[in-house]
């Protein structure tokens, strides 16, 4: 497989879970084309989360591997895989609220050696990007408000210059207006060259950018098409499916 | 007398403010209480009077090396006892640290015996300011730990380490992944702690006789101190430190010396019955 070929991301036979417990995440196969949206949708409690921070590298994982453009970090601490390609957001939490957004932003890149595209350039490319921050440099973190928030989230991550992005439930506790802003910022930075892993319960809205969709039920992948073929009867019948 | 006791309470406030820090950036940072900043602070003052007693240096590098040494030891403790247990939760890292304490109080007991140590330096005569009497010890302590203040300060505010280290007390997840590798930087507190641990030991040591149980003297002020200023909170911990200091020297206006510490028990009581943030906690504690 030639570099152009390769997966963004590629996940096999994963399974992960907390402490001792049951697997929560049980034997993902998947992969990333580069430079796509795929969205990531099932009921509550069907693992999506957990499969993101597994992709991550906050859970640890029990069997099968992940790799970022042909590069294994199966077993890297989430760090590493920062420094490999791979950005995420979680859903909550996903600023330090007692930074100011230039802390945020300069801790965003100043512990990533050896990645490449990650200087003064890049800053000022992610800050065209959401205009906003860039006028409330000196704001805290904690002082922002949910939407804002999500932007800066995503700017710290893009300053990493990821190959992936793994957002985890971008929409959540958003007003309509910042939902329809979010998911806007998620399609250009597609544009700007960058895959996106979206996990998402806003079914409607991750349809409307993405490129692909998978459904997670049970910690199994079910169904994997292409967004606009998605047959929302038979969505429906997978997220209340009972799975072995 | 009273302006006298004032001054007295500031410099021993400045001289607590140093592991009030210590313990409030463990408890920050890594997330627990840790009980060993009275047996760290021995050791500091043990290091030091190795230094200066037996091979004869001057105090100022002995409390270098004392800073050194516990903070070698603290970032050693750290790999072989509490990053072991890290995932076990705060209450079992706090117990360790009672074991740490322990061992290193013995391991000074054995290596240095039961009895009282002193610093080899030349007594020099006290001046007199506005009817105060201050003297050398008292200056040293002062400007060591004003320094001190204004490093950390400077290290916590505008460098890549020390936004690191108030990233990972924010959210260690979240740091992790922006590049953050928490156990590089909770190394790195471990050695900054020790560093003030071992220049408070020495300190210390200038104020009163080194023995093994000389850190215990202090341990209940530190807490007092913190848990006023607000744990996890570096300046509350400076806040608290100087309230505790010039409230236990005041004290003896009321009642006897031995009674002093009743000051930072009570400290401790009214602040978690009433105020268990502390005065800058809300802030610093509550995201």
């Amino acid at each position: 497989m030639t570099a152009a070929t390769l997966p963004a991301l590629s996940v096999s036979g994963l399974r992960a879970g907390y402490g001792h417990g049951a697997d929560i995440v049980r034997g993902i196969d998947f992969d990333l084309p580069p430079e796509s949206i795929v969205a990531v949708i099932g009921p509550n409690g069907s693992g999506k989360s957990s499969f993101v921070k597994t992709l991550a590298g906050l859970l640890d994982v029990r069997a099968g591997s992940v790799s970022v453009t042909g590069q294994d970090v199966t077993h890297e601490t989430p760090a590493r895989r920062v420094a490999a390609g791979l950005a995420y957001v979680p859903q909550e939490a996903n600023v330090f609220p007692s930074l100011s957004i230039r802390e945020n932003l300069k801790l965003a890149t100043e512990f990533l050696r050896g990645r490449a595209g990650v200087g003064a350039e890049r800053q000022e490319h992610v800050l065209s990007l959401f205009p906003d921050l860039a006028l409330r440099m000196r704001t805290r973190a904690g002082d922002l408000s949910g939407g804002q928030r999500q932007m800066l989230a995503f700017a710290s991550a893009l300053l990493a210059n990821p190959e992936v992005l793994l957002l985890d439930e971008p929409s959540a506790g958003l007003s309509p207006k910042f939902v329809e802003q979010t998911m806007e910022a998620i399609a250009r930075v597609r544009a700007a060259g960058v895959t996106v892993l979206l996990v998402e319960q806003n079914v409607a809205a991750a349809l409307k950018i993405a490129d692909e969709v998978a459904v997670l039920v049970a910690g199994h992948l079910t169904l994997r098409t292409e967004a606009k073929l998605v047959d929302h009867t038979a969505l429906g019948e997978l997220f209340f499916a009972k799975v072995a | 007398m009273a302006a006298q006791l004032f001054f007295n309470g500031l410099v021993t406030g400045l001289l607590l403010a140093l592991p009030a820090l210590a313990l409030t950036l463990v408890f920050g940072v890594l997330k627990f209480a840790n009980f060993a900043v009275g047996s760290m602070m021995t050791l500091g003052a043990y290091a030091a009077w190795v230094a200066n007693y037996h091979f004869k240096m001057p105090l100022v590098t002995s409390a270098v090396i004392a800073a050194v040494v516990v903070a070698l030891t603290a970032a050693i403790t750290n790999t072989l006892v509490f990053e072991r247990l890290r995932d076990r939760g705060a209450i079992v890292l706090l117990v360790a640290s009672m074991g740490v304490s322990l061992v290193i109080e013995n391991i000074c007991r054995f290596l240095f015996g039961n009895n009282a140590q002193g610093f080899d330096v030349l007594v020099s005569r006290p001046i007199r300011w506005m009817g105060v009497r201050i003297n050398s010890e008292q200056i040293m302590t002062a400007a060591v730990v004003i320094v001190c203040l204004v490093v950390l300060d400077v290290v916590l505010r505008l460098t890549p380490l020390g936004r690191a280290m108030r990233a990972v007390a924010d959210n260690a997840a979240l740091a992790a992944v922006r590049g953050v590798e928490r156990r590089v930087i909770a190394t790195l507190t471990w050695m900054i702690v020790g560093g003030l641990l071992g220049l408070a030991g020495t300190l210390a040591g200038l104020d009163r006789a080194i023995d093994p149980l000389m850190g215990w003297n202090y341990q209940i002020p530190i807490f007092a101190a913190a848990i006023l200023g607000g744990l996890g909170s570096p300046l509350g911990a400076v806040i608290g430190a100087l309230v505790i200091g010039i409230a236990e020297e005041m004290s003896a206006l009321i009642i006897p010396t031995n009674y002093r510490q009743a000051v930072s028990f009570t400290a401790i009581l009214l602040l978690l019955l009433f105020r268990a943030n502390g005065l800058l906690g809300a802030k610093a504690v509550r995201k």
